[in-house]
């Protein structure tokens, strides 16, 4: 049972040269599936499966737009930065 | 060879005329890949959904669709696996293979794969019908993407989805691509990153293809095999069948089917030139472009958009970049670059040609292709709306960042600013006050920049032509910007079928727009560049050196035939050409002309084509 409190959630922006492109989203859904907690990626609004190739595609995330990542589950923390990792190159400041 | 007294006086430079009937039929579509082909068609068919049978389960069969489709899957990702095992690292599709990788996730993507099963479930659809259906609405999904490069990931599902179709329907999941015969010129409505991937390169003398243009997967994967292709010939899938001899011409987009011998005859000679003359071209590229008689120096430049083409740019002998387009920074995002953003890509443009010169356009393009509340989209007639200066001066903030970037960047090599589209003086007088404005701004910040800009503009709408003797007074430079030149003067929407064809770069009425501008420009004391198509086509560069342009800017891989070119003409030579090109009232008669002079002087090179 996953409690209220264990929702993690951190705003990044995509700042690698091409965003969310197939390529970067092949290796979320990847590298996802090494973690078990349930990650969803939120932007305009649109709240989709880190683990969809598609859903990730379809959120069209450009160099420069701004995503929420949310992530329950015990390895939360982990997932998250690997998803930071993609999506920027680099790791965020812990926030 | 064609003798250039045969030379047709219409625009048949390249490739040779052709009837339209049975033999030697003729389309057109995108060369991407250079190069000249000739060999028998193998079509290689595409499933389209609306051939999928479709049925209303009973309710009992339901739970059996649902493992026949479960089953489908499993035995595409297998296929697409050992397809991937195949390839190994030294794959000409090399990095890009991971888009196989996509596509067997694609294929257990919950959207895709739940979907399906939940249609089977609830609507009680029939596998097939399943999937096309789900393929669809996912496509139209992708559809609403402004994305150039995401929309065309629709094509993945799309591939996807077809190869669980062929399985559903016992279709052999082997398309012809994996048996071809020798001399084959691959003709399909779309190829996936798959079929390519299997392709035998002995095999394969050229792709003709339906859809994509310079950016998808074939494009890509012919260039890096060298492989003449074509691109957005719409539906040569549905006219031309297996076994068919076609020729096609990577270099000017020209497909011939059933050729007879005699134009068989003609490319043969044709692919021959455009071996032997890749070879020797590049050497001329490293050469400066003087003409013969060492009268006359041209600056070669490239026209680019990418810090990327930097390097074709120069290994192809550019001499710095004559046009370097920022619209791609602002397309296809939902945010406005930043000016730490824009500054980091100027710099690099400008630090890596230093010191040859960098012009900078500034933003070129609609309100409506770039994220601002702006609204254009209601504009009837987009081309004479708010865009390029216009647009800027609407948005001084957008235009202020950019202003900013350049001012900053130009520290780092010799930089030039262009303005797009100038109509009156006042938009250039305004745009002045502007930059100053900005070089305030950036002084009292103490932010280092490059207090002495060039400023020209890009002479393309007629009235600018007109007063191009005012406008020389206030600028530095002008860049003649033939493609919307020409369009506006000749009032002509290039991309309308009915009227494209009086499209003409050589109508007496550009001549003489462009003598003008060219005058006005010696007569107030700067150089004239020209940085549209027409620089890059060497038959009008007699014509262009006569008039006294001083440098041309061009697609990088046009500048070594440029070059090879002035190296062999002397001015005498251009003066007179031009002086007869202006004693002719048709356009017609100048392409005859030029045509008649380039093949006599230039015999071997008078087929190839820039590609």
């Amino acid at each position: 049972m996953i409690l209220e409190s264990e929702i993690m959630e951190r705003t990044l922006k995509v700042s690698n040269q091409l965003g969310l492109h197939a390529r970067v989203a092949t290796m979320m859904v990847q590298a996802m599936q090494n973690y078990s907690c349930q990650v969803t990626l939120v932007k305009d609004g649109v709240e989709v499966d880190a683990r969809s190739v598609l859903g990730l595609l379809l959120l069209a995330a450009t160099p420069g737009s701004e995503l929420l990542v949310r992530a329950h589950g015990p390895d939360s923390r982990q997932a998250i930065q690997e998803i930071s990792r993609l999506i920027q190159d680099e790791d965020p400041e812990e926030g | 060879m064609k003798t250039p007294k045969k030379v047709d006086k219409k625009k048949s430079r390249t490739p040779p005329r052709v009837n339209e009937n049975d033999t030697n039929r003729l389309m057109r579509g995108i060369g991407v890949s250079g190069g000249v082909g000739i060999g028998q068609a193998v079509v290689i068919e595409r499933l389209t959904t609306e051939i999928c049978p479709k049925r209303i389960l009973s309710p009992e069969e339901v739970p059996h669709e649902i493992s026949r489709f479960e089953g489908a899957v499993e035995a595409a990702a297998e296929r697409i696996k050992s397809i991937k095992k195949h390839i190994g690292p030294h794959h000409p599709l090399g990095d890009h293979a991971y888009i196989l990788d996509t596509h067997i996730l694609l294929l257990k993507d919950k959207m895709f794969y739940e979907g399906t099963k939940k249609a089977i479930n609830a609507e009680r659809q029939n596998a097939e019908w399943a999937v096309s259906e789900i393929m669809m609405r996912i496509t139209s999904a992708f559809d609403t993407i402004e994305d150039e490069y995401l929309k065309e990931r629709a094509r993945d599902i799309h591939f996807v989805g077809e190869r669980v179709l062929r399985v559903l329907m016992g279709i052999s999941t082997e398309s012809k691509i994996h048996q071809l015969p020798p001399n084959s010129i691959i003709v399909s409505h779309d190829l996936s990153p798959a079929d390519t991937a299997q392709i035998k390169r002995e095999c394969v003398l050229g792709f003709a293809i339906d859809m994509g243009g310079r950016t998808s997967h074939t494009a890509i994967m012919a260039r890096s095999l060298k492989i003449p292709a074509i691109t957005g010939l719409e539906s040569i899938s549905r006219q031309v069948q297996t076994g068919d001899t076609i020729v096609i011409d990577g270099s000017t987009g020209v497909v011939i089917v059933n050729p007879d011998p005699d134009m068989i005859f003609r490319y043969r000679e044709r692919q021959e030139l455009y071996k032997k003359y890749q070879q020797s071209l590049m050497a001329y590229g490293q050469l400066p472009a003087v003409t013969r008689d060492g009268s006359r120096s041209v600056r070669i430049s490239a026209n680019i958009e990418l810090v990327d083409e930097m390097e074709i740019a120069r290994s192809h002998g550019a001499e710095g970049i004559g046009l370097f387009r920022t619209e791609y920074l602002f397309l296809g995002r939902p945010d406005l670059p930043s000016e730490e953003e824009q500054f980091e890509v100027y710099r690099q443009i400008l630090k890596g040609n230093a010191p040859n010169p960098v012009t900078i356009r500034t933003l070129d393009i609609g309100g409506d292709k770039i994220a601002i509340s702006v609204s254009t989209s209601q504009e009837t007639n987009p081309a004479m709306g708010l865009r390029a200066i216009r647009l800027c001066l609407n948005r001084t903030d957008i235009f202020r960042t950019q202003l900013r970037a350049i001012l900053r960047a130009a520290v780092y090599g010799d930089c030039r600013l262009l303005i797009p589209m100038v109509s009156c003086l006042t938009e250039l007088v305004t745009t002045k006050q502007l930059l100053e404005e900005v070089k305030r701004e950036l002084g009292s910040d103490g932010i280092p920049f490059a207090r002495q800009l060039k400023i020209g503009i890009l002479v393309e709408v007629p009235s600018a032509v007109a007063i191009a003797d005012l406008l020389a007074k206030e600028v530095d430079f002008f860049s003649i910007g033939t493609n919307d030149l020409i369009q506006y003067s000749l009032a002509i929407d290039r991309v309308n079928e009915h009227v494209n064809y009086l499209y003409d770069t050589l109508h007496p009425a550009i001549l003489r727009l462009i003598r003008q501008v060219v005058s006005a420009g010696q007569a107030g004391g700067i150089p004239v560049s020209m940085c549209g198509e027409m620089a890059g086509d060497p038959v009008n560069i007699p014509i262009l050196l006569g008039l006294g342009i001083d440098e041309l800017s061009m697609n990088a891989l046009a500048i070594p035939m440029v070059k090879k070119l002035i190296r062999a003409i002397s001015m005498d030579e251009c003066r007179e050409l031009t002086w007869q090109a202006f004693q002719m009232y048709e356009a017609r008669e100048i392409h005859g002309l030029l045509e008649s002079w380039i093949t006599e002087r230039f015999p071997k090179d008078y087929f190839i084509d820039q590609s």
